[in-house]
Protein backbone atom coordinates (compact mmCIF):
# COMPACT_ATOMS: atom_id res chain seq x y z
CA UNK A 1 0.00 0.00 0.00
CA UNK A 2 2.05 2.91 -1.28
CA UNK A 3 0.61 6.24 -0.43
CA UNK A 4 2.88 8.42 -2.45
CA UNK A 5 1.28 10.69 -5.00
CA UNK A 6 2.62 10.98 -8.46
CA UNK A 7 1.82 14.51 -9.44
CA UNK A 8 2.89 15.43 -12.94
CA UNK A 9 4.92 18.63 -13.22
CA UNK A 10 2.82 21.60 -14.21
CA UNK A 11 4.45 24.25 -16.28
CA UNK A 12 3.27 27.83 -16.13
CA UNK A 13 1.96 27.47 -19.68
CA UNK A 14 -0.10 24.38 -18.79
CA UNK A 15 -1.57 26.18 -15.84
CA UNK A 16 -2.54 29.24 -17.84
CA UNK A 17 -4.06 27.06 -20.53
CA UNK A 18 -6.08 25.12 -17.95
CA UNK A 19 -7.29 28.34 -16.37
CA UNK A 20 -8.26 29.57 -19.80
CA UNK A 21 -10.36 26.47 -20.41
CA UNK A 22 -12.17 26.83 -17.11
CA UNK A 23 -12.77 30.50 -17.76
CA UNK A 24 -14.15 30.01 -21.26
CA UNK A 25 -16.42 27.08 -20.41
CA UNK A 26 -18.24 28.98 -17.75
CA UNK A 27 -19.21 28.77 -14.14
CA UNK A 28 -21.20 25.52 -14.32
CA UNK A 29 -18.21 23.51 -15.42
CA UNK A 30 -15.86 25.03 -12.91
CA UNK A 31 -18.37 24.28 -10.17
CA UNK A 32 -18.51 20.70 -11.39
CA UNK A 33 -14.74 20.53 -11.45
CA UNK A 34 -14.64 21.95 -7.95
CA UNK A 35 -16.79 19.21 -6.47
CA UNK A 36 -14.84 16.60 -8.42
CA UNK A 37 -11.65 17.90 -6.91
CA UNK A 38 -13.12 17.73 -3.40
CA UNK A 39 -13.99 14.07 -3.95
CA UNK A 40 -10.54 13.37 -5.36
CA UNK A 41 -8.89 15.09 -2.42
CA UNK A 42 -10.90 12.98 0.00
CA UNK A 43 -9.95 9.74 -1.72
CA UNK A 44 -6.26 10.52 -1.60
CA UNK A 45 -6.36 11.49 2.09
CA UNK A 46 -4.55 8.63 3.79
CA UNK A 47 -6.64 9.03 6.93
CA UNK A 48 -10.02 8.33 5.29
CA UNK A 49 -11.69 5.12 6.45
CA UNK A 50 -11.34 2.27 3.99
CA UNK A 51 -13.88 -0.46 3.39
CA UNK A 52 -14.04 -3.58 5.57
CA UNK A 53 -11.92 -6.41 4.28
CA UNK A 54 -11.82 -10.14 4.94
CA UNK A 55 -8.38 -11.57 5.62
CA UNK A 56 -8.40 -13.62 2.40
CA UNK A 57 -9.01 -10.43 0.44
CA UNK A 58 -6.17 -8.69 2.26
CA UNK A 59 -3.75 -11.50 1.45
CA UNK A 60 -4.91 -11.51 -2.16
CA UNK A 61 -4.49 -7.73 -2.36
CA UNK A 62 -0.97 -7.91 -0.95
CA UNK A 63 0.37 -11.06 -2.56
CA UNK A 64 -1.96 -11.96 -5.44
CA UNK A 65 -1.95 -15.70 -6.06
CA UNK A 66 1.64 -16.24 -4.95
CA UNK A 67 2.10 -19.30 -2.79
CA UNK A 68 2.96 -18.78 0.87
CA UNK A 69 5.01 -21.50 2.57
CA UNK A 70 4.86 -22.35 6.25
CA UNK A 71 7.83 -20.82 8.02
CA UNK A 72 9.04 -24.13 9.53
CA UNK A 73 10.87 -22.48 12.37
CA UNK A 74 12.54 -19.88 10.13
CA UNK A 75 10.21 -17.17 11.40
CA UNK A 76 9.21 -16.72 15.02
CA UNK A 77 6.12 -14.79 16.05
CA UNK A 78 5.99 -13.72 19.66
CA UNK A 79 2.69 -12.46 21.01
CA UNK A 80 0.75 -13.14 24.20
CA UNK A 81 -1.63 -16.12 24.12
CA UNK A 82 -4.10 -14.09 26.15
CA UNK A 83 -4.24 -10.33 25.70
CA UNK A 84 -6.28 -8.68 28.42
CA UNK A 85 -6.21 -5.34 26.69
CA UNK A 86 -6.69 -5.52 22.94
CA UNK A 87 -5.56 -1.96 22.45
CA UNK A 88 -1.92 -2.70 23.30
CA UNK A 89 -0.73 -6.13 22.20
CA UNK A 90 3.05 -6.43 21.95
CA UNK A 91 4.20 -8.39 18.91
CA UNK A 92 7.69 -9.42 17.85
CA UNK A 93 8.57 -11.08 14.56
CA UNK A 94 12.01 -12.55 14.22
CA UNK A 95 13.27 -14.30 11.11
CA UNK A 96 16.26 -16.59 11.01
CA UNK A 97 16.91 -15.77 7.37
CA UNK A 98 19.89 -14.21 5.59
CA UNK A 99 20.28 -10.43 5.49
CA UNK A 100 22.82 -9.98 2.71
CA UNK A 101 22.42 -7.67 -0.29
CA UNK A 102 21.94 -10.79 -2.48
CA UNK A 103 19.35 -12.48 -0.30
CA UNK A 104 17.45 -10.72 2.41
CA UNK A 105 14.10 -10.18 4.06
CA UNK A 106 12.39 -7.36 2.20
CA UNK A 107 9.18 -6.98 4.14
CA UNK A 108 7.43 -8.19 7.25
CA UNK A 109 3.64 -7.98 7.41
CA UNK A 110 1.61 -8.25 10.60
CA UNK A 111 -1.96 -9.33 9.92
CA UNK A 112 -4.80 -10.02 12.33
CA UNK A 113 -7.59 -12.05 10.77
CA UNK A 114 -10.57 -10.64 12.68
CA UNK A 115 -9.76 -6.93 12.51
CA UNK A 116 -11.96 -4.81 10.28
CA UNK A 117 -8.89 -4.12 8.16
CA UNK A 118 -6.58 -7.09 8.80
CA UNK A 119 -3.26 -5.49 7.85
CA UNK A 120 -1.83 -4.00 11.03
CA UNK A 121 1.54 -2.91 9.75
CA UNK A 122 4.11 -3.53 7.08
CA UNK A 123 7.84 -3.15 7.68
CA UNK A 124 10.26 -2.76 4.78
CA UNK A 125 13.80 -3.67 5.65
CA UNK A 126 17.18 -3.26 4.01
CA UNK A 127 20.25 -5.49 4.48
CA UNK A 128 21.78 -2.68 6.57
CA UNK A 129 19.71 -3.62 9.59
CA UNK A 130 21.76 -6.80 9.82
CA UNK A 131 18.96 -8.99 11.12
CA UNK A 132 15.24 -9.35 10.44
CA UNK A 133 13.52 -8.75 13.75
CA UNK A 134 10.90 -6.13 14.46
CA UNK A 135 8.60 -5.37 17.37
CA UNK A 136 5.59 -3.15 17.72
CA UNK A 137 2.34 -2.79 19.67
CA UNK A 138 -0.89 -3.51 17.82
CA UNK A 139 -4.63 -3.26 18.39
CA UNK A 140 -6.81 -6.36 18.16
CA UNK A 141 -10.60 -6.09 17.94
CA UNK A 142 -11.35 -9.59 19.24
CA UNK A 143 -9.87 -13.06 19.69
CA UNK A 144 -8.12 -13.78 16.43
CA UNK A 145 -5.45 -15.60 14.56
CA UNK A 146 -2.42 -13.39 14.19
CA UNK A 147 -0.16 -13.89 11.20
CA UNK A 148 3.29 -12.73 10.35
CA UNK A 149 4.24 -12.98 6.71
CA UNK A 150 7.84 -12.52 5.68
CA UNK A 151 8.68 -11.60 2.10
CA UNK A 152 12.17 -12.24 0.72
CA UNK A 153 13.74 -10.07 -1.96
CA UNK A 154 13.45 -13.03 -4.37
CA UNK A 155 9.69 -13.13 -3.78
CA UNK A 156 9.52 -16.14 -1.44
CA UNK A 157 6.86 -15.83 1.25
CA UNK A 158 6.81 -17.47 4.67
CA UNK A 159 3.97 -17.39 7.14
CA UNK A 160 3.58 -18.12 10.81
CA UNK A 161 0.30 -18.01 12.71
CA UNK A 162 -0.75 -17.86 16.34
CA UNK A 163 -4.04 -17.40 18.11
CA UNK A 164 -4.38 -14.51 20.53
CA UNK A 165 -7.34 -14.52 22.93
CA UNK A 166 -8.52 -10.98 23.50
CA UNK A 167 -10.45 -10.14 26.68
CA UNK A 168 -11.31 -6.50 25.86
CA UNK A 169 -11.19 -5.42 22.21
CA UNK A 170 -9.07 -2.48 21.30
CA UNK A 171 -10.40 -1.00 18.09
CA UNK A 172 -13.48 0.86 19.26
CA UNK A 173 -15.58 -1.59 17.23
CA UNK B 1 -7.58 6.09 27.17
CA UNK B 2 -4.41 7.74 28.44
CA UNK B 3 -3.88 11.45 28.13
CA UNK B 4 -1.88 12.55 25.11
CA UNK B 5 -2.35 16.32 25.15
CA UNK B 6 0.40 18.76 24.30
CA UNK B 7 3.08 16.10 24.26
CA UNK B 8 1.92 14.87 20.85
CA UNK B 9 4.74 14.26 18.45
CA UNK B 10 7.47 13.74 21.03
CA UNK B 11 9.85 11.11 19.66
CA UNK B 12 12.01 9.06 21.98
CA UNK B 13 14.79 6.80 20.72
CA UNK B 14 16.66 4.37 22.93
CA UNK B 15 19.94 2.69 22.06
CA UNK B 16 22.02 0.31 24.15
CA UNK B 17 24.36 2.18 26.51
CA UNK B 18 27.49 0.64 24.99
CA UNK B 19 27.85 0.03 21.29
CA UNK B 20 30.68 -1.85 19.62
CA UNK B 21 31.53 -1.39 15.96
CA UNK B 22 30.08 -4.11 13.74
CA UNK B 23 27.54 -5.17 16.33
CA UNK B 24 23.83 -5.60 15.59
CA UNK B 25 22.07 -3.38 18.13
CA UNK B 26 18.41 -3.04 18.95
CA UNK B 27 16.87 0.38 18.36
CA UNK B 28 13.67 1.24 20.17
CA UNK B 29 11.59 4.22 19.16
CA UNK B 30 8.34 5.68 20.38
CA UNK B 31 6.26 8.68 19.41
CA UNK B 32 3.56 10.22 21.54
CA UNK B 33 0.52 10.11 19.29
CA UNK B 34 -3.22 9.41 19.81
CA UNK B 35 -3.53 7.08 16.76
CA UNK B 36 -7.19 8.05 16.48
CA UNK B 37 -9.57 5.09 16.15
CA UNK B 38 -12.59 5.01 13.82
CA UNK B 39 -15.88 6.43 15.00
CA UNK B 40 -19.06 4.75 13.83
CA UNK B 41 -22.53 6.12 13.15
CA UNK B 42 -25.82 4.57 14.36
CA UNK B 43 -25.73 2.00 11.56
CA UNK B 44 -22.21 0.94 12.59
CA UNK B 45 -20.77 2.52 9.46
CA UNK B 46 -17.45 4.33 9.85
CA UNK B 47 -17.93 8.09 9.81
CA UNK B 48 -16.07 9.40 6.77
CA UNK B 49 -13.44 11.93 7.79
CA UNK B 50 -9.70 12.18 7.90
CA UNK B 51 -8.64 10.27 11.01
CA UNK B 52 -5.36 11.33 12.58
CA UNK B 53 -2.88 8.48 12.88
CA UNK B 54 0.75 7.80 11.99
CA UNK B 55 0.91 5.97 8.68
CA UNK B 56 4.55 6.11 7.79
CA UNK B 57 7.75 5.64 9.74
CA UNK B 58 11.16 6.08 8.13
CA UNK B 59 14.54 5.38 9.72
CA UNK B 60 17.75 6.69 8.21
CA UNK B 61 21.35 6.05 9.26
CA UNK B 62 23.78 8.71 8.09
CA UNK B 63 21.26 9.73 5.45
CA UNK B 64 20.69 6.24 4.07
CA UNK B 65 17.21 4.83 4.46
CA UNK B 66 17.44 1.58 6.40
CA UNK B 67 13.86 0.83 7.37
CA UNK B 68 10.36 1.94 6.55
CA UNK B 69 7.09 1.01 8.15
CA UNK B 70 3.55 1.53 6.96
CA UNK B 71 1.29 1.65 9.95
CA UNK B 72 -2.49 1.74 10.26
CA UNK B 73 -5.07 2.52 12.91
CA UNK B 74 -4.52 -1.08 14.09
CA UNK B 75 -1.27 0.06 15.70
CA UNK B 76 -1.56 1.11 19.34
CA UNK B 77 -1.65 4.63 20.68
CA UNK B 78 1.87 6.04 21.15
CA UNK B 79 3.25 3.76 18.44
CA UNK B 80 6.36 1.87 19.40
CA UNK B 81 8.74 0.07 17.10
CA UNK B 82 11.94 -1.82 17.71
CA UNK B 83 14.34 -2.98 15.03
CA UNK B 84 17.94 -4.13 14.70
CA UNK B 85 20.72 -2.07 13.18
CA UNK B 86 24.17 -3.19 12.19
CA UNK B 87 26.43 -0.35 13.28
CA UNK B 88 29.28 -0.06 10.82
CA UNK B 89 30.20 3.57 11.42
CA UNK B 90 29.57 6.37 13.88
CA UNK B 91 26.82 8.71 12.86
CA UNK B 92 23.29 9.89 13.15
CA UNK B 93 20.17 7.78 13.28
CA UNK B 94 17.02 9.70 12.39
CA UNK B 95 13.52 8.30 12.76
CA UNK B 96 10.54 10.19 11.42
CA UNK B 97 6.85 9.55 11.94
CA UNK B 98 4.34 11.03 9.48
CA UNK B 99 0.66 11.27 10.33
CA UNK B 100 -2.44 11.68 8.20
CA UNK B 101 -2.67 15.38 9.10
CA UNK B 102 0.54 15.79 7.11
CA UNK B 103 2.71 16.41 10.16
CA UNK B 104 6.10 14.76 10.49
CA UNK B 105 7.69 14.22 13.88
CA UNK B 106 11.38 13.50 13.95
CA UNK B 107 13.80 12.20 16.51
CA UNK B 108 17.50 11.45 16.29
CA UNK B 109 20.22 9.64 18.17
CA UNK B 110 23.97 9.75 17.88
CA UNK B 111 25.81 6.45 17.37
CA UNK B 112 29.26 6.50 18.96
CA UNK B 113 31.74 3.78 19.80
Amino acid sequence: MKLELDVPKLTRRDLLRALGIIGSTGVAVSLGLGSFMTVAAQQTQPGMPQPDEKVDATIKRLFGNRSISPADGKVKLEAPHIAENGSVVPVTVEADLPMTPQKHVKSIYIISDKNRRPLNAKFSLTPEVGKAAISTNIRLAETTDLRAIVEMNDGALYMVKQEVKVTVGGCGG
Amino acid sequence: MAEVGADIGRVRIRLPSTIAKGEVIRVRALVTHPMEVLSFDKERKPIPKNYQFVYKIVATYNGREILQAETTQAVSQNPFIAFPLKVTEPGKLVISFTDTNGKTYEGSAEIKF
